[in-house]
């Protein structure tokens, strides 16, 4: 059955009724894919007839590998329609042509060329579709020495510059946790697309993207590039704690720690409570970062005694810049989260109860769909057949030959 | 004529955000053409203007000129408004009529505290888009909980998951993650509402917690407590069946370069690429499995050939083989190595009081597009006379009154210049 979402009065999404195009693999275009899809557009997941490899990683429920039950494919295509083409057949092609017709939205991360020699780059999918907005995401872009080299998460990390400023200072440069690349890449495509297709909305003038996992990353980089071209000062990873105020330290019941600026000093001082913080040496700004060792020492004493819901509670009471490391656990169980219906909360048959994050922002004029994700090809035959209007048998027939 | 690099090109922003979060995602909007009016007030203005005190701050009105400020705030406008005065309110009244978005990222009671409410401000001008971009909400037990990016980190579940594997400490990210991310969103929040607008005619308040956004970008390991109760491990740069999958020592002090090895045949690339070594050929390097469960000593032997030579070596010599690789660049190397500046993605910023240097330009690139910098980050108060009286027809007499009244300034309140200013140490 097609969860499509066919009409629901009352009920109006910034996406209703514009249909996308999903070209994309693995985290990043289907992360950006997720969320037009919760936001009402009607989302085509194009998918090699093996399926997005993401359907073979895990986690899968007691660890067995199942295509249909693979968590991070279950996250990354809630709300989506899957339709398997295999773009090295003539048929393939013609069919996606056919579905790029009426698309408003591509979303693609193929190598880059890949399209462009197959008759699908941008310039073939929109000549009889000019408001069509179409994004290519690759890690390095479309040009450049790089191009075509093969990247990971991890070579993405260390080209982009966040990996040299990762970590220890005494230690090797240490990468995020997942696959931040990726989802940072899928999160900026999302905002480039929606800017995009805002202006073939007004202009209907569509346009063509080239992301570069590699810039939005780099991007991100805070002012350190910047302070590097702009002073010529090199930056050294700084660990744990930038400085005393500004750091993880270790906690009676885990990790938290604090980021204050100065501004935040008296607050931070006052919910602290040892008389030495008021003192000059700590007190004064300029004072405060040339006695920052002492200063550090005493919150490495001070933060040991204190518990994680304790410290949250502390910065809330006295708006101080507090918080803690929290697990997984610790967020599926979050009253606060639950409170402000973050979470998806699906049964699927075959995966069990699943709570995951389900939008991203709430709003008072619209909502999210927070449905499940599609089965290899589950909508060949209302795409195929019903909406191209391809006969049954012609189904059989490109199934035999590998076409779907 | 449509630029398709500048799509929001029409659309007119107050941007009331502060620091970081909130002015990314002012600057994606104004990259993307929108007309940006950064509002601060002559006695609360944007921190980050001042946080970085001379000489690390160049030149005499040093409020203006830091890194840390135009890295944010390129492409915008400034105007400086009392927005806690009756008058200043009045004229942000005003104003609120020829804006689209408004955008703020303050604590979660301040812009209530401010009267400038939702209510308020669609009573100003009905189809009004509102981001706000708290925290943690603005709802919820939690709402009053203050954080800047690490804490959003720690609090959004990310720093769990990551650590060197053999100590147990949980680490944050070099950078302040969770200020970036949430700006992308947030930018991406008011695209969507103005296409619903357009749609459907209303505006909307949009409520944005910055760790929940964090927080999406975790959903495997989410989906695995919910599946398997279990909680990510720290593997320090290591991955489940990747190996090699390390930053490997190079020649030179703290020097890196990051390899992985997904196939058999990158295999056989990097073994090339090392000049086919005896080693290499051992039974325990034979399959994929095999070099994951030896991973430690193939980590070494890995690094004894790395760290003779410099990390561009190594990597001219796995590109060649196509092997995925990369040198851990530093940043001073980030802005110049090959491939990024054949990119263009640096571009010049020409600012009157320092002179030249290089922030990146458009996130992503749109065919047809020119360049993304046009104007470095505004001088305090530079746009007050354009705004109040271009856009709101307010007499330089009237915008005389104001600034006598401290309502408006051309300087931040209390702020002396660099000549008068005593040696401070500065946090960056």
């Amino acid at each position: 059955m097609s969860e499509h979402d066919q009409s629901q009065p009352n009920v109006s999404r910034p996406y209703d009724g514009v249909r996308v195009l999903e070209l994309a693999e693995g985290i990043s275009g289907p992360y950006a894919g997720r969320w037009l899809a919760a936001l009402g557009a009607d989302v085509v997941k194009v998918e090699r007839t093996t399926g997005d490899p993401s359907r073979a990683f895990g986690p899968w429920p007691d660890d067995l590998p199942d295509d249909e039950t693979s968590g991070l494919f279950l996250y990354l295509n809630g709300d989506k329609r899957s339709v398997t083409l295999n773009l090295d057949t003539s048929d393939g092609r013609e069919i996606l042509h056919e579905l790029a017709a009426s698309a408003d939205i591509v979303i693609e991360s193929f190598e880059p060329g890949y399209l462009v020699d197959r008759g699908l780059g941008y310039d073939a999918l929109s000549k009889d579709n000019t408001p069509l907005v179409m994004i290519s995401i690759t890690p390095f872009g479309q040009t450049g020495p790089n191009a075509n080299l093969p990247a990971t998460e991890l070579t993405l990390y260390a080209a982009c510059g966040q990996m040299w400023l990762t970590g220890h200072p005494d230690r090797p440069p240490l990468k995020n946790g997942g696959s931040q690349p990726s989802y940072q890449a899928g999160l900026n495509a999302f905002a480039a697309i929606s800017g995009a297709y805002y202006g073939a909305v007004m202009h209907e003038q569509g346009s063509y993207i080239d992301l570069s996992m590699r810039e939005t990353y780099a991007a991100m980089a805070e002012a350190f590039h910047t302070r590097a071209s702009q002073l010529g000062i090199e930056t050294q990873r700084s660990g744990n704690n930038l400085n005393a105020l500004w750091g993880v330290y270790e906690l009676a019941d885990g990790y938290g720690g604090i980021c204050a600026l100065p501004r935040n000093y008296p607050a931070f001082a006052e919910a602290v409570g040892l008389p030495e913080l008021q003192e000059d040496r700590f007190a004064d700004p300029g004072q405060r970062l040339l006695n920052n060792d002492e200063l550090m020492a005493i919150m490495f004493g001070w933060f040991i005694g204190q518990t994680r819901e304790e410290l949250l509670q502390l910065g809330i009471e006295n708006r101080v810049p507090f918080g803690f490391v929290a697990t997984m656990e610790d967020l599926t169980n979050s009253e606060h989260l639950h409170s402000r219906d973050f979470f998806a909360e699906l049964h699927d048959d075959r995966a069990g109860s699943l709570t995951y994050p389900g939008r991203l922002w709430l709003s008072n004029g619209h909502d999210w769909k927070m449905g499940r994700a599609p089965l290899l090809g589950e909508h060949n035959v209302d795409v195929i057949h019903g909406e191209l209007g391809y006969e049954r048998e012609d189904l059989v027939r490109l199934r035999e030959l590998d076409a779907i | 004529m449509f630029d398709p690099g500048r799509p929001l090109t029409g659309v007119r922003v107050a941007d009331l955000t502060m620091i970081w979060a909130g002015p990314y995602a002012a600057k994606i909007l104004a990259d993307q053409g929108a007309e940006v009016i950064k509002i601060e007030s002559p006695r609360a203005w944007d921190n980050i203007r001042t946080l970085l005190p001379p000489p690390v701050a160049p030149g005499e009105h040093w409020w203006n000129t830091n890194f840390y400020f135009h890295e944010y705030s390129r492409n915008k406008k400034s105007l400086s408004l009392d927005l806690a005065s009756d008058d200043g309110k009045a004229i942000f009244a005003k104003l609120l009529g020829h804006c689209d978005v408004v955008i703020e990222n303050y604590r979660t009671d301040v812009m209530d505290n401010l009267g400038l409410s939702y209510e308020w401000l669609r009573e100003q001008k009905e189809d009004i888009i509102v981001v706000g971009m708290a925290g943690f909400g603005k709802t919820g037990p939690e709402k009053d909980a203050v954080g800047y990016g690490p804490i959003i980190e720690m609090m959004s579940g990310m720093t769990s998951t990551s650590g060197y594997g053999d100590d147990g400490v949980p680490y944050k990210s070099g950078i302040s993650y969770g200020d970036p991310i949430a700006g992308v969103c947030a930018a991406a929040a008011a695209a969507t509402a103005l296409i619903h607008r357009k749609r459907t005619g209303q505006g909307q308040y949009i409520d944005l917690a910055q760790r929940e956004v964090m927080s999406t970008l975790l959903g495997e390991f989410y989906m695995d407590w919910s599946m398997n109760q279990r909680l990510p491990e720290h593997t320090g740069n290591g991955h489940d069946w990747m190996a090699p999958h390390n930053v490997y020592p190079c020649a030179g002090e703290d020097e890196w370069i990051a390899i992985c090895v997904r196939t058999d045949g990158e295999w056989e690339g990097l073994k090339r690429a090392m000049g086919s070594p005896e080693w290499a050929e051992r039974t325990e390097f034979s399959d994929q499995i095999l070099r994951w469960e030896h991973r430690q000593e193939l980590d070494e032997l890995v690094s004894a050939w790395t760290s003779t030579m410099s990390k561009t070596d190594v990597f001219d010599a796995l590109h060649l083989e196509q092997v995925p690789s990369s040198p851990v660049w530093k940043m001073l190397e980030a802005l110049q190595e090959p491939h990024i500046k054949a990119r263009g993605f640096y571009e010049p910023l020409r600012h009157p009081e320092v002179g030249i240097w290089a922030v990146h330009g458009w996130l992503w690139r749109t065919d047809g597009a020119g360049p993304c910098i046009l104007a470095p980050a505004p001088e305090f108060g530079q746009h007050n006379a354009e705004v109040l009286g271009g856009l709101l027809g307010m007499s330089y007499e009237e915008r005389s009154a104001l600034e006598a009244a401290g309502i408006i300034a051309s300087r931040p309140e209390g702020v002396p210049l660099a000549s008068e200013m005593p040696a401070t140490p500065s946090m960056l």
